[in-house]
Formats: C-alpha cells, sequence, structure tokens
C-alpha cells in the first residue's frame, strides 16, 4: 500500500513544481458542526491563493463532503481522497483546480463510504505528499470528535480553531483544544459574531470567548446573510473586494501566512448618537 | 407504559438538533406528555447547557449503559416543567464506549417511563449517529435552507430509509425575507428535493443564541412566536392536524437545485 506514495509517478506531475520546503498542514476544526469549518477553510484557502500562494484544500469529511458545494466545484469532482488512498487514480486525476485560481486545487472526500474506510497512516502518508508540492494543506475536519476527526488531525502540524460566541460552541471547542497534541499552539477565528447582540449583552463578546479558551486570536468574522448567498453560489467571499468579510478573510490569511497584520477584528457599536443613527441602518443581522 | 422513540437528527451539526430537542422536548411536557430527552452526543454533550441543567449532573448514558446506576437515578427532572427529564451524555468518554444493542436496551427501558423519548443525535453519520438510531422507531430530520445542509440531510434521510425509520422534516432558520428575494430557498422546496413530509418549519430568531446560551428554551415565554411555533409542532406529532403558516412559493433557485441533484 505505502510503496505507491514513493512511486516514480509523482515526479511526472504536470501539476505544481514541487516546492522546495514543506508546506504547512492545517486543519480546521471546531468540535461543533455548524459553526463554519468549511466556509472558513474555502475563504482562507482562496485568499491565501489569491495572496500567491500554492494551496490545496482537502475535504475530510467523508460521507458529508460540502467544500466542493461551498467553492462551486461540485460538478468537476470525478474523483476522491479515498480513490487516491485505495490506489484507484493517482493524485493528479483526483486533484480539481479551482475555477478562479490555478494556485488552488481541491481534493474531494468521497461521498458513498464512511469515515471508517479511511486509514489513519495511509492519510498522514497522503497530506504528506501534499505538503511537497503545496505550501499550505488545509484540511477541513468533520463536526465531532470521532474517527473522521481523528483522521483529518492525523497529518496536521497546526489547527485552526472555529468558534461562534455560543456557550456550547465555546464548550465543544474547548475539548478538541484538549484532544490536539498539546506540543500545538491552536489559532482561533471566532466566527458569526452579530455585534448588536453584544451590546445588548444577548451574545458572548470576543472577550468573553476568548476569556474561556485563551488562544492566539486570527481574526473574528461577523455574521452576515451574504454568507448563505456566498455559499449557495459557490462563491468565496473572500474574493470579492467590495465585501467586508471577504477583506477580513484576507487579513486572516495574511497573519496566518506570517505578514505582521492585525487580526480582523468586528466593532462592538458604542452608546452615543453615532451608535444610535449606525443602529437604524443595521438592521437585522 | 411503552412510550414513542423519536430520533432527532440532521447529517450537518449546527442546524439545531439539540435546540429543536429541548423546545420541543418541553412543548411536549406543556401539554402534559411525559416526556424523556436523551443526550446520545458523548464526549460533545450540549443538551444539558440549553436546558440549564448542567450543574445537576450526577450520572450519564455511560454509567447507566455499564450498570454503574439506575435510568432513574441518572434521569434529571426539568424544574420549570414537571414532566420533563434529561439522560444526559458524558463528557469525558469516546462514543465508542456504547454500542448500538446497549443503546437499544437502554432507550427500551426508558421508553417504560415515558410518553415521548427524544434521541439527540450528535452531528455526522458516524458510530454516534448509528448509536443514536438504534433504539429509534421514528425520526425527526432537521434542516436549514442551505445547499450544503440539505445534502447531508439527503444523505440521512437515505439511511434512516434504509433502516426502515418513518421520518418528518423540521426545516429551521428560514428567513421569509430571503425567500423572498431569491436568496433562500423555501421550505416546500426543501421538502420537494428531499420528497419527505414536512412537521414543521421554524423562522431564524436571534432570541434562540441568547436562550440558548441562558439555558432557558424558548417555549418557557408563551407570548414569543417561536414558542407557538414549537407548540404546533409538538401538537401534530401528537396526531392532531394542524395547519401549516404560508410557506411561500417555491423559488427558481430550488428547482435550480433539485435539477442540479438530479444530473
Amino acid at each position: 500500500m505505502m510503496r505507491a506514495f514513493d512511486s516514480p509517478a509523482v515526479d511526472l506531475d504536470p501539476m505544481p513544481e514541487p516546492a522546495l520546503v514543506r508546506g504547512r498542514a492545517i486543519v480546521i476544526t471546531s468540535g461543533k458542526g455548524g459553526v463554519g469549518k468549511t466556509t472558513t477553510t474555502a475563504n482562507v484557502g482562496a485568499a491565501l491563493a489569491a495572496a500567491g500562494k500554492r494551496v490545496v484544500l482537502v475535504d475530510a469529511d467523508v460521507g458529508l463532503r460540502n467544500l466542493d458545494i461551498v467553492l462551486g466545484l461540485e460538478s468537476r469532482v470525478k474523483h476522491h481522497v479515498l480513490d487516491v488512498l485505495e490506489e484507484k487514480v493517482t493524485l493528479d486525476e483526483a486533484l480539481v483546480r479551482d475555477k478562479r485560481s490555478d494556485n488552488l486545487y481541491l481534493l474531494a472526500a468521497a461521498q458513498t463510504r464512511e469515515k471508517e474506510d479511511v486509514v489513519t497512516e495511509q492519510m498522514k502518508a497522503l497530506i504528506e505528499r501534499l505538503r511537497e508540492r503545496f505550501e499550505y494543506v488545509l484540511i477541513d475536519c468533520p463536526a465531532g470528535i470521532e474517527m473522521g476527526f481523528k483522521n483529518a488531525v492525523a497529518g496536521a502540524g497546526h489547527a485552526i480553531i472555529v468558534c461562534t460566541p455560543e456557550v456550547s460552541a465555546v464548550r465543544d471547542a474547548d475539548r478538541v483544544v484538549g484532544l490536539l497534541p498539546n506540543t500545538w499552539r491552536p489559532e482561533l477565528i471566532i466566527n458569526r459574531l452579530r455585534p448588536h447582540l453584544v451590546k445588548k449583552g444577548k451574545m458572548l463578546s470576543v472577550d468573553d470567548v476568548n476569556g474561556i479558551l485563551r488562544l492566539p486570536l486570527l481574526g473574528v468574522i461577523a455574521d452576515e446573510p451574504g454568507v448563505i448567498v456566498a455559499t449557495n453560489k459557490g462563491e468565496p467571499l473572500a474574493l470579492d473586494p467590495t465585501s467586508e468579510t471577504g477583506a477580513a478573510y484576507r487579513a486572516i490569511a495574511a497573519k496566518l501566512a506570517g505578514e505582521n497584520v492585525a487580526a480582523p477584528t468586528v466593532r462592538v457599536p458604542q452608546d452615543g448618537f453615532l451608535a444610535k443613527l449606525g443602529s437604524l441602518f443595521g438592521g437585522r443581522a | 407504559m411503552s412510550g414513542r422513540r423519536i430520533v432527532i437528527t440532521s447529517g450537518k451539526g449546527g442546524v439545531g438538533k439539540t435546540t429543536t430537542t429541548a423546545n420541543l422536548g418541553a412543548a411536549l411536557a406543556k401539554r402534559g406528555h411525559k416526556v424523556i430527552l436523551v443526550d446520545t452526543d458523548i464526549g460533545l454533550r450540549n443538551l444539558d447547557l440549553v436546558l440549564g441543567v448542567e450543574k445537576r449532573i450526577v450520572f450519564d448514558l455511560v454509567e447507566v449503559v455499564e450498570g454503574r446506576c439506575q435510568v432513574r437515578q441518572a434521569l434529571i427532572r426539568d424544574k420549570r416543567f414537571e414532566s420533563l427529564s434529561l439522560l444526559p451524555a458524558a463528557q469525558t468518554r469516546e462514543k465508542e464506549a456504547v454500542s448500538e444493542e446497549q443503546m437499544a436496551r437502554v432507550i427500551d427501558e426508558v421508553a417504560t417511563l415515558a410518553d415521548y423519548v427524544l434521541i439527540d443525535c450528535p452531528a455526522g453519520i458516524e458510530h454516534g449517529f448509528r448509536n443514536a438510531l438504534a433504539g429509534a422507531r421514528e425520526a425527526i430530520v432537521v434542516t436549514t435552507p442551505e445547499v450544503s445542509a440539505i445534502r447531508d440531510a439527503d444523505r440521512v434521510v437515505g439511511k434512516l430509509t434504509a433502516a426502515a425509520l418513518p421520518l418528518r422534516l423540521i426545516v429551521n432558520r428560514v428567513r421569509p425575507e430571503m425567500v423572498k428575494t431569491g436568496d433562500m430557498m423555501s421550505v416546500e422546496d426543501v421538502c420537494e428535493i428531499l420528497q419527505s413530509e414536512l412537521l414543521g418549519a421554524v423562522p431564524d430568531d436571534e432570541e434562540v443564541i441568547d436562550t440558548t446560551n441562558r439555558g432557558e428554551p424558548i417555549v418557557l415565554d408563551e407570548s414569543n412566536r417561536l414558542a407557538q411555533i414549537y407548540d404546533k409542532i409538538a401538537r401534530r406529532l401528537a396526531g392532531e392536524i394542524v395547519p401549516f403558516t404560508n410557506l411561500g412559493a417555491p423559488t427558481l433557485f430550488g428547482r435550480l437545485f433539485t435539477m442540479w441533484k438530479a444530473g
């Protein structure tokens, strides 16, 4: 089984030149589902690619894949991770190039298989192989902390924790941090913050969340209906120059790439005339 | 007594399984039914938080399975609804700590104590999902009108059908204004795509975030429109014929999605 990974086929790859330095493998995880792991993976990946980095996104959610939809690539997926692990196709045949960027690739999950079909050691070897060719390997982790989680984490060397400002999401995120290798220093993205609710004391603030998790903050993303629309359309907001959320994802990508930029944040309105005026136009999220 | 055993599942996480379980359970209890909620999300439990009983947990599901306590000892009675109790999940164990046979046996026993056993399923379709299904006789699939949630729900509907579990849908977090502008699928679209019968549609309401954080099910506030909706769903579940509120016409978006899915 393992011999395939050393096969000379790797040298014949027509696609990205092997990098001199191995890329970073980063798992995007949360414990709780529906907090925005897949959206984050797609947007951070698209932003990194737009900044000229070579990026591959790996969907580790065998049986419940969605990263292909969020990227708008669902009709282009022909093969998946398990096809590669089972040597039915080569890695090149399974990689789907993004419509918009030559730097961005997707390795889709199998939809009609089970997470238990993936052998952790094989997954690790696959991620190693991807690191030889891409600067960033972003692994979209399934919800929960079962086999799918373990496989997604296996090949990674770093983690981004996605958490919404909700008690249950914070509890699950805290549990996941405890399950990651204790030598890691995971970074945090707080997703779907609604500033007007924080102001009214009806939603946890950034400080509330990170007072519990205590992780380096990569950024805060506001809750906005535009994300649902973008997801349904398969167009990551990170590529929309007019979107504030898109700009936040680009800043997160820059920070992840080691640039000296501040973590994007969402301003919670203060009391006062301007704030009141703002709330008139803010409307409901 | 042997109550109905209903699993609440979705495939995708974060669509509102736990919130639905808590509110539907409370709505049934308010109508005088005896209800037991079972949290099967071992390792990532949250139903206790949503009900606000997290500090009162003594024993959990895994301890019941391992015979270290009786079901009755592990049940936490809700202080606000006399006939509502919770069987909490273990937090520091793995889902593999319980087998499907063991789960089915526990649910059988729990069902002798209640009219309704609502089983809160973990996200995904792994071991925890199979466990949650093991003791159930019927299912409620919760989904949101989003492409990814519907795709996951479709997969779960397939698995439930294979397991011969009758199911109905709750479409959660509908934003009528987005349906109107064509930015969101309508409830009718969702039912059409999933080819499933509707049990209820719940609008998106940010009040839910706050009540969840505070551990107070929204059905406590009778004047709240969501409380009335959960009450309607509870009545439908109990067999009453309760008319649906206007669901809106199928959108172009929904038709496109159906075509895409077929092709």
